[in-house]
């Protein structure tokens, strides 16, 4: 009915998008500045090297980044939305192997294999940095500090599975789902508190092995012990302790 | 939050001077804006997004029933004149396709809240009929197990008897709303709808007997030949059958656009004097049997869950009026319904031909509808708080919204102006109140609001405001 932003209307609250960089400076969740500036290569400098990085996206809701069997070129930083990686099996089933928010990168379980091993799906409008991954692998090799963050960051990805791993109640599983969502965003400078769940009740159901029901029953079971706040896919934690405490079995100390 | 609720004032001058066409918000934006453009395509994907909350919300089914026995001549609904069943049953045949069609797109684990059967005549299906369209129903859908569930049906009294409602009850209906109009022998001859006291006692008394949990009434004002002192012995009358709920009703004269409405005799419509009466009647009679004015058209004893929800601050509303359940999708059935899923509104083919045509191709019956936009979804919460509670904490709903109040409605309150002088609502820094006397004038207050009417004059599409 209106214009885009008609008199009156706030900007976005301290949204989760991670594209506040430029020429000369990193964005302030990039997954290496802190890697690069603790070893003295500003952007400046990487440029030098021809360490390219390129923005691509925007990509929108259900578009493929990558695709399982794609040669792996390049490792992708999420800038701004939600993404998936999932599998699909000889009979069709989906597996969604894990979400990535703003900040963080996908593609690395693709370094050994050489060709992507799932499926990357957008989960709603999302922008990339993309990093060609020969440029990224001689810059490991003469900054130590980007390699050792390169290491960092595979076995992160490695130790993000055990979040499923055992023989864990849905609540213990869905608590645990909402504190990791939210130490990630807290750890980018968003919101640990409030966020918007981008992924469906489906995709959060199959990767943490539940049936879509128990999903909402659990959250409607957290609803009325005000441990959430929930409205459509506006989420708010009310108790973020109380939820550790659910799902302290599964979450790091 | 929880607002005290201010009682109305009746101020005839007043309402007279405001006495113009408005909509009643039933719907925000109203019906008008939908377009065709809003296809079977964009049902299906707000369909499966309302699946894939992390709390899909609860459903509430709307089953519309097109067929009359008797066509009374103040009708403005969509609706048939037959006394043929066999029409009953080839509508029912399109609407059990329309069931297997749409059910399947919503998850099982939604369960139906509230149920609303309308018309048209809804109890022109007999016994029989009516369970089967229940089973098929109960089958497709899930049905709500808990008491709380909300099932309801419009009734025509003159035909339907007792024991035609303890079989509702035994189907699971437990909420009645039954159109009486007026009693008064005179009126029911010149609108042709001839109905007795002791028939419309009979289906309250047997709906109670039922255990039915609520039975609301419809009266209309502003009928040919109504006088003041006739609504007065209907309004005893309605106190005396003791409903839960009382829904009073404007007769809006718009014969160029409601072919059975040309019956009536222009010349013997009350004038404006007299409607205004029938209402500050209506108002007086109700209020003195207890009964409290919920907003707009509706009235309900004091310890309904309608008026207890408006105490709370909970009330919200919805194509029937004021709902308890604001937080269902609705899933309109049959030719014309309208559906209410996420941010969208949908509308059925309204007439028959068109219905049974996309339903017998096998699609989804949807003619138009209208995918709301930010400012769309922010000027319909309002409207409705504005219609549901009477006041507005600017503050509050700025954050919420992510705006500077004053700011953003900048138009709408240069709109407010007038009726602010007239001391319909109250504006300060951080909220807005409506007044006693602008109680009964809401739809005034939420067409300054409504974006869509911009600069534009108001069609005689609506009826007026009081």
């Amino acid at each position: 009915m209106s214009s885009k932003y008609p008199a009156g209307r706030l900007p976005e609250p301290p949204s989760p998008i991670a594209d506040d960089g430029d020429e000369t400076h990193f964005c302030g969740t990039c997954a290496f500045s802190s890697a690069c500036i603790a070893a003295g290569y500003d952007k400046p400098e990487l440029a030098e090297l021809q360490c390219l990085v390129e923005h691509v996206g925007p990509f929108r809701a259900g578009e493929h980044i990558f695709r399982t069997g794609d040669p792996f070129r390049a490792i992708f930083a999420v800038r701004g939305g939600t993404v998936k990686t999932r599998m699909v099996d000889k009979e069709g089933r989906e597996q969604v192997l894990g979400f990535y928010l703003p900040g963080e990168v996908i593609g690395l379980n693709a370094i050994y294999p050489e060709h992507f091993p799932c499926d990357a799906v957008a989960l709603d409008t999302a922008f990339f940095c993309r990093f060609s991954f020969p440029a990224m692998s001689a810059l490991a090799s003469r900054v130590p500090a980007v390699q050792k963050h390169l290491f960092r960051m595979l076995s992160k990805e490695l130790g993000s599975a055990s979040l499923l791993a055992g023989d864990h109640s849905a609540d213990e599983r869905v608590a645990a789902f909402l504190m990791d969502l939210a130490g990630r965003y807290a750890a980018r400078g968003f919101s640990a508190t409030r966020f918007h769940l981008s992924m469906s009740r489906g995709d959060i159901a199959n990767y943490l092995r539940l049936a879509a029901e128990t999903v909402s029953r659990v959250l409607s079971r957290f609803r009325n012990q005000k441990l959430i706040q929930i409205e459509g896919r506006e989420l708010q934690l009310l108790d973020p302790a109380g939820l550790r405490k659910i799902g302290q079995a599964l979450l790091p100390d | 939050m929880a607002t005290p609720i201010i009682p109305p004032e009746f101020d005839p001058a007043l309402v007279a001077r405001y006495d113009v066409a408005g909509p009643r918000y039933t719907s925000y934006p109203t019906a008008p804006q939908f377009t065709p453009s809003f296809d079977e395509a964009a049902l299906r994907q707000v369909i499966r997004a309302s699946n894939e909350e992390p709390i899909p919300r609860p459903l509430s089914l709307y089953v519309h029933v097109p067929f009359c026995m008797s066509p009374c001549f103040y009708c403005g609904c969509n609706r048939v004149i037959t006394r043929d069943i066999g029409q009953a049953d080839r509508y029912l045949e399109r609407l059990y396709r329309e069931i297997e069609l749409a059910a399947p797109l919503f998850d099982r684990d939604r369960p139906v809240r509230q149920l609303h059967f309308g018309g048209g005549t809804p109890n022109f299906l007999d016994v029989p009929r009516m369970r089967e369209l229940m089973e098929s129903l109960a089958r497709h859908f899930s049905f709500s197990q808990q008491a709380e569930r909300e099932y309801g049906i419009e009734l025509d009294p003159r035909f339907a008897d007792g024991d035609y409602v303890h079989a509702l009850g035994e189907l699971g209906f437990n909420r009645m709303s039954v159109g009486i109009q007026d009693f008064d022998p005179a009126v029911q001859e010149a609108v042709n709808r001839i109905q007795s006291f002791e028939q419309t006692q009979e289906v309250i008394v047997a709906a109670r007997e039922s255990g039915f949990r609520s039975v609301s009434v419809d009266l209309i004002y502003g009928l040919p030949r109504q006088s003041v002192d006739g609504f007065s012995r209907t309004l005893d009358q309605i106190v005396e059958l003791q409903p839960d709920r009382v829904a009073v009703y404007g007769y809006a004269h718009l014969p160029e656009m409601f072919k059975a409405q040309r019956q009536i005799v222009a010349e013997e419509l009350p004038d404006a004097g007299t409607r205004l009466a029938l209402f500050g009647r209506a108002l007086a009679q109700l209020s003195a049997a207890g009964y409290v004015y919920i907003g707009m058209d509706h009235f309900a004893r004091a310890d309904d869950e309608l008026a207890v929800a408006q105490r709370a601050g909970t009330l919200q509303r919805n194509f029937q009026g004021y709902s308890t359940h604001g937080d269902c999708d609705i899933i309109g059935l049959g030719v014309s319904a309208i559906s209410r899923i996420g941010d969208s509104y949908s509308q059925s083919a309204r007439d028959l031909t068109g219905y049974y045509a996309t339903l017998d191709a096998g699609r989804l019956p949807v003619a138009r509808g209208l995918l709301l936009d930010e400012d769309d979804v922010i000027r319909r919460e309002l409207i409705g708080e504005l219609m549901c509670h009477g006041s507005l904490d600017k503050r509050r709903f700025g954050e919420r919204h992510r705006l500077l109040f004053d700011e953003y409605f900048a138009a709408a309150r240069e709109r407010l102006q007038p009726l602010i002088a007239d001391g319909l609502l109250l504006e300060d820094r951080t909220s807005l109140q409506v007044t006693s006397p602008g109680r009964l004038l809401l739809r005034i207050i939420a067409m300054c609001f409504d974006a869509y009417l911009d600069g534009q004059a108001h069609t005689p599409r609506y009826s007026r405001a009081i």
